[in-house]
């Protein structure tokens, strides 16, 4: 038996939508993903944050569900809900007692067809508030919290879709309007552009009646051009200072990289892991637990669909500079180009990798929403041996070739330091 | 459109959920074993609970147990802190320790098939961990950055200095659990290895076993590999029930240029074996225990004051306290706090049926999917431990849930919801919560929550 060989049932609505069925029948709940192909990278300059926007207004009620209700009626059913937004998909995801499976789809179907008649500018008016809130809590008043606009700014041209966050600027978030809101539905939340997900406890005849129930009527628009990738590289490394309220400096370098499932976007994550995923990592045993340089040190790969980069991050303890800590961290770099990784370092990361993916098995909101992430990227849901394997497939010889074919490029580096006490 | 669309679907037919069956045995050494056997994924989650926790720090040397927390995976057996550390991640198991303030937790995931080489991994840093100084020295110099890093997290200072209030400075849980710098730096390795014998016991502990394992399987590996941890008598602190510690006032920690107020506001309650457990719960669910509850409806849907608020009765082994938290930018502060108490005072008066059914068909049709994860499962027999409840608790839960009448919900805001008696903390900008609130109301603490 091999357990990541998942079984699973896909078609495509009369209108576009694509269907996937993952019945499984351990306790009594079932899931349904959404996911719809778009995200902040469709947006333009001025709007920003707009599909992040449209994420709260999609729980702000449709034709035949009152505002509020959305909410209610799953978390009545003793469900659970939310929903997410990144550069380059929306997502929307519920859990709840195999018996409400039809209540769910229910409510999918309508906000997907029916938005628009019960929009209305108190309820545009109210979210704007809240998302407002919702940056100043969790970007503006986070210590360091700024760290990852700056970067994008400095990383990506203007013009490229992913050199803003996602979340939006302020000022973009403020100025939105009922027309930005209702244009931005027409386009992108046709069943054309999106795909549903159940996973879990149901019968899979009933799940297709029921879909074809809820969602074969709703009207498609013309599918959508997916964006060109924007050629982009640094040619220069770039310096950038901010002062925060925080009481230790950190430093982030950020490289370009490889985009989601490229070919040495594995390979990327393996080198991240080796360099900062634990104690005997590269960066933390020197860093940290040697020679007590940095507090914390995290590195990782960030992959896209257009793009991706590949960045490390360390808070300096007190009386050490960002200088110190950056050559440090260029030396290892330098030792791991040159004299490559053992044997046992590749393992630990292969080992963990995979017993990762078997305890991802357990929830069936995962595993709904890790199907829909494969057949987004690789046009087939059952990809959990294949991605497997592409870790698997990584050697030395590939961790050194990435080392200098990547971080040998320009970079940027962002210096957060503390701010300046005024005397 | 189609004329179905207008009406709300019902549910297909009535569930079957049978609760996994808990099975809880001892072993002679004292050590608690609950477990639950799953076979559907091959693998198995080992948790080890053990009463040690921050409560236990001694004044003068707040953040004890935490630095014990932190020594104990540093060095064990026949390996060193690095080694063992390698040896989990080339098992591909996870392995985590955790403080709080009644408890050590120790977690460990692993594959069945590498079950045996992660438990006697497990049982070497238990029963015989080195505690070196030249270790303790490295993670000792690590809290005291992460104290100072701290500072920066509004969230983390708003919650530090209301615990302080809340509980007063004679009562353990009114301190974090990493300490203060002034304590930290005057703990000695001594200390910790004295607060392994005192308070490291099994017969103050409970392993929490799920997974893809038999009875008889696990008997045996966990008498092998613990049953030589020794017991031993231990001097339990008694919990003392804190008193009232009579602060009205709104005490507020100056953070310059902050843009946003981080809100705390609660007092004491009564503990988790109260007669009223279930129906404080319900009424929490209507009140600020979920997304639909009144304090987020108002807050956020309604007046657009914040992300999120939320309102909690919250049970530590030996004491407990209701809490209502939220962060707001800082033009809106008295607004939201007004909002807040017009929300207490408003459940004293009471709840609807509708709102009752509500929250009981929520909590209860909610209760299967609280059992999906082998992660899930061990949390539930967590607190089966660490409250000592029944060995029937999940089986009669339901039940007891259905059965809390309207008037008992109204009678449990009555006795437990005091808008009165509220402590308030404010993290935010002095000039710009000045200009909001009545000079006599407000009263400067600092960090620690000790006012100026």
């Amino acid at each position: 038996m091999n357990l990541l060989d998942i079984k699973y049932e896909k078609y495509k609505l009369q209108n576009g939508l694509e269907v996937i069925l993952h019945s499984i029948k351990n306790i009594p709940v079932v899931a349904s993903n959404i996911w719809y192909k778009v995200g902040s990278a469709n947006e333009k300059r001025g709007k920003t944050g707009l599909a992040h926007f449209f994420e709260h207004m999609m729980f702000q009620g449709s034709q035949n569900v009152a505002k509020e209700m959305h909410f209610r009626f799953i978390q009545e059913a003793g469900g659970s809900l939310n929903g997410s937004t990144g550069f380059d998909r929306t997502n929307y995801y519920e859990k709840v007692p195999s018996n409400f499976l039809e209540l769910i789809l229910w409510l999918e179907s309508d906000r997907m067809g029916y938005l628009l008649p019960s929009l209305n500018k108190e309820k545009l008016e109210n979210q704007i508030s809240v998302v407002k809130n919702e940056r100043l809590e969790r970007y503006d008043n986070q210590p360091y919290g700024l760290a990852w606009e700056k970067i994008i700014a400095s990383l990506y041209p203007d013009e490229h879709p992913y050199s803003w966050p996602t979340i939006g600027f302020l000022n973009d978030i403020s100025g939105y309007t009922l027309e930005d809101v209702i244009n931005f539905f027409k386009k992108y939340y046709s069943p054309s552009n999106a795909s549903l997900v159940l996973s879990g406890h149901f019968d899979p005849e009933r799940g297709k009646e029921l879909i074809e129930k809820y969602f074969s009527g709703l009207p498609s628009q013309n599918s959508l051009q997916n964006l060109s990738p924007i050629k982009t590289e640094l040619s220069k490394n770039k310096l950038i200072h901010y002062e925060d309220n925080v009481n230790l400096g950190r430093i982030y370098l950020a490289w370009h990289s490889e985009k989601a499932f490229g070919k040495d976007d594995a390979c990327l994550d393996i080198l991240a892991d080796i360099l900062s995923g634990s104690k005997n990592s590269r960066l933390y045993k020197s860093l940290v637990y040697d020679n007590e340089l940095a507090q914390d040190v995290s590195a990782f790969q960030y992959s896209g669909k257009l793009t991706g980069n590949f960045m490390i991050i360390a808070t300096a303890r007190p009386g050490i500079s960002l200088k110190m800590l950056k050559d440090k961290i260029f030396e290892i770099l330098n030792d791991l180009g040159k004299q490559g990784v053992s044997e046992r370092e590749l393992l630990r990361s292969k080992n963990g990798i995979k017993s990762n993916f078997i305890y991802s098995l357990q929830n069936v909101d995962s595993l709904a929403d890790q199907l829909n992430f494969y057949n987004f990227y690789l046009d087939e849901p059952n990809s959990f041996n294949y991605d497997l394997k592409r870790y698997e497939e990584v050697n030395g010889k590939m961790l050194s070739a990435v080392t200098e074919k990547y971080l040998g490029r320009p970079y940027i580096e962002l210096h957060i330091l503390p701010k300046k006490v005024k005397t | 459109m189609e004329n179905f669309r207008g009406i709300k679907p019902v549910p297909s037919e009535e569930l079957d959920f049978i609760v996994p069956q808990i099975q809880v045995f001892k072993l002679t050494n004292g050590l608690t074993v609950y477990f639950v056997e799953r076979h559907n994924l091959p693998i198995l989650r080992i948790n080890i609970i053990s009463e040690a926790g921050s409560k236990f720090d001694p004044p003068g040397k707040k953040g004890l147990s935490n630095l014990f927390g932190m020594m104990i995976d540093e060095g064990a057996g026949e390996y060193t802190a690095l080694q063992l550390s390698d040896e989990f991640e080339l098992l591909g198991s996870n392995f985590d320790i955790k403080c709080t303030s009644d408890n050590i937790y120790f977690s460990l995931r692993t594959l069945k098939e590498n079950s045996d080489k992660s438990l006697r991994l497990l049982a070497s840093i238990i029963t015989d961990p080195h505690l070196l100084k030249g270790d303790y020295e490295r993670e000792q110099r690590k809290v005291l950055t992460r104290i100072l890093q701290l500072r920066d997290d509004p969230d983390e200072v708003a919650n530090t200095a209301f615990d302080y209030l809340l509980f007063g400075k004679d009562n353990p849980y009114a301190y974090p659990i990493l300490g203060f710098e002034e304590n930290v730096s005057q703990i000695s390795i001594e200390d910790v290895k004295l607060f392994f014998e005192n308070f490291f016991v099994p017969n103050n502990s409970a392993l929490i076993a799920v997974g893809d394992i038999t009875r008889p399987e696990l008997e045996e590996k966990i008498n092998y590999y613990f049953g030589s941890w020794k017991s031993k008598e231990i001097n339990q602190i008694p919990g003392s029930i804190p008193d009232d510690q009579g602060l009205r006032k709104i005490h507020f920690i100056d953070r310059k240029n902050s843009v946003q107020t981080e809100i705390r506001m609660g007092h004491l309650s009564s503990k988790r074996n109260a007669y009223d457990f279930f129906p404080k719960m319900i009424l929490n669910n209507i009140l600020g225990g979920q997304f639909s509850s009144r304090i987020n409806l108002n807050l956020r849907e309604n007046k657009g004051y914040t992300y999120g608020a939320s309102s909690n009765f919250y049970y530590y082994k030996d004491g407990a306290y209701f809490i209502v938290s939220t962060s707001v930018a800082e033009e809106n502060t008295a607004s939201a706090v007004k909002e807040m108490f017009n929300e207490l005072h408003g459940i004293r008066k009471g709840v609807t049926r509708e709102e009752v059914e509500f929250a009981k068909s929520s909590i209860i049709r909610k209760f299967p999917s609280n059992f999906e994860t082998n992660s899930q499962i061990a949390s539930a027999m967590s607190r089966m431990f660490i409250h000592q409840l029944p060995d029937n608790h999940f089986q009669t839960y339901v039940d007891k849930v259905r059965r809390v009448s309207v008037e008992q919900i109204n009678q449990a805001s009555l006795k437990n919801i005091f808008p009165d008696q509220m402590i308030t903390v404010l993290a935010g900008d002095k000039d710009k919560l000045a200009a909001q609130f009545a000079p006599e109301v407000l009263v400067e603490i600092n960090e620690k929550g000790i006012i100026l």
